[in-house]
C-alpha cells in the first residue's frame, strides 16, 4: 500500500482557493432523459444500458423513473462528455437533452 | 420472427413470409425522424447554443447517412437477409443489432411524429394517417423481437 504523504503547513500561511468559473471540463452539466408515449420500456432499459454500460437493475429504475415521474437525470458530468452522452441516446431516437447542473 | 441459433458471432432469425414483406417494407422507409427533431437542451445555459444545435444536427446527420449505408448493404447480402422458401433468413452480427436498432426506432417515433405525437392511441385513423400509424407498429413489433432475442428469448 502506498504511504500517505503529510501536508506540509507553513504557519501564518493561509492558502485561499478562489472559485473558478464553470469550464466545459467541470461536472456542471446532467443529462436528462424524457418521457414520450412512444418509445418501449424495455427499449429504453437496453439504450441505458448499452450507452452508460450499467447493469440491467440501473438500467431499468432510471427507465422506470422516466416513465413515472416523466423525467430521469442519468449523469452529471462536463460540457463535453454531457454532449456526448445526449449525442449517443439521440442516435437511438430517446428525448435525451443536456442541462446546466443547479 | 423466430431466434433459431445464436453463435458469438451472429444471431440468426427465421421470419415468415409476411414478416419478411413487412421487414423490407418498413425497412425502406428509413430514415423517418425529420432532422431537426432532436433539441440539445431544454432549457438556456448551454454555452453557445446555437453552434452546438448545429454539431448535433451534423453528427447524427452523419449518422442517419452511415446506417443508411449499413441498411442498403444488408438488404443487398444474400448471406445476411434472403428469402427462403417458408419466408426470410436474417443473420445478425451483435453489432449490427444495435444499428438495426436504432433504425427501426428511427422509423417508430418518426411516424409516431408524423401522426402527430399523440399521447395515446388515435380513435380514428383517416387515408393520410393510417401507413404511419402501421408504419409505427411493425417497426415496434421487430423491435420487440429483436430486443427478446438479445435477452435470451431464444
Amino acid at each position: 500500500m502506498a504511504a500517505t504523504a503529510t501536508p506540509e503547513i507553513k504557519p501564518g500561511v493561509v492558502e485561499t482557493t478562489e472559485s473558478k468559473p464553470k469550464s466545459g471540463l467541470e461536472p456542471g452539466y446532467v443529462v436528462v432523459c424524457w418521457n414520450d408515449p412512444v418509445n418501449f420500456m424495455d427499449y429504453v432499459t437496453h439504450v441505458f444500458q448499452v450507452v452508460f454500460g450499467w447493469q440491467r437493475k440501473k438500467a431499468e429504475f432510471h427507465m422506470l423513473q422516466v416513465h413515472e415521474q416523466g423525467k430521469s437525470v442519468l449523469m452529471r458530468d462536463s460540457l463535453e462528455k454531457a454532449e456526448h452522452y445526449v449525442h449517443q441516446l439521440q442516435k437511438y431516437s430517446l428525448h435525451a437533452t443536456m442541462e446546466r447542473a443547479e | 420472427m423466430k431466434l433459431i441459433r445464436t453463435t458469438k458471432t451472429r444471431l440468426l432469425f427465421h421470419l415468415g413470409h409476411w414478416e419478411a414483406h413487412l421487414l423490407l417494407e418498413v425497412l425502406n422507409l428509413y430514415p423517418c425522424l425529420p432532422p431537426a427533431h432532436h433539441k440539445l437542451s431544454k432549457q438556456p445555459g448551454v454555452p453557445e447554443p446555437e453552434a452546438n444545435q448545429q454539431l448535433l444536427d451534423e453528427a447524427l446527420a452523419e449518422h442517419r447517412a452511415e446506417n443508411q449505408k449499413h441498411l442498403h448493404a444488408l438488404l443487398a447480402d444474400r448471406r445476411r437477409f434472403a428469402p427462403t422458401e417458408k419466408g426470410g433468413r436474417l443473420s445478425l452480427p451483435p453489432a449490427e443489432v444495435e444499428w438495426v436498432l436504432q433504425v427501426l426506432n428511427d422509423i417508430r417515433v418518426g411516424s409516431w411524429v408524423l401522426l402527430g405525437s399523440p399521447e395515446a392511441i388515435p380513435a380514428k385513423l383517416n387515408a393520410k394517417s393510417a401507413p404511419h400509424f402501421r408504419a409505427m407498429e411493425i417497426a415496434g413489433y421487430f423491435e420487440a423481437q429483436l430486443l427478446e432475442a438479445l435477452n435470451g428469448g431464444a
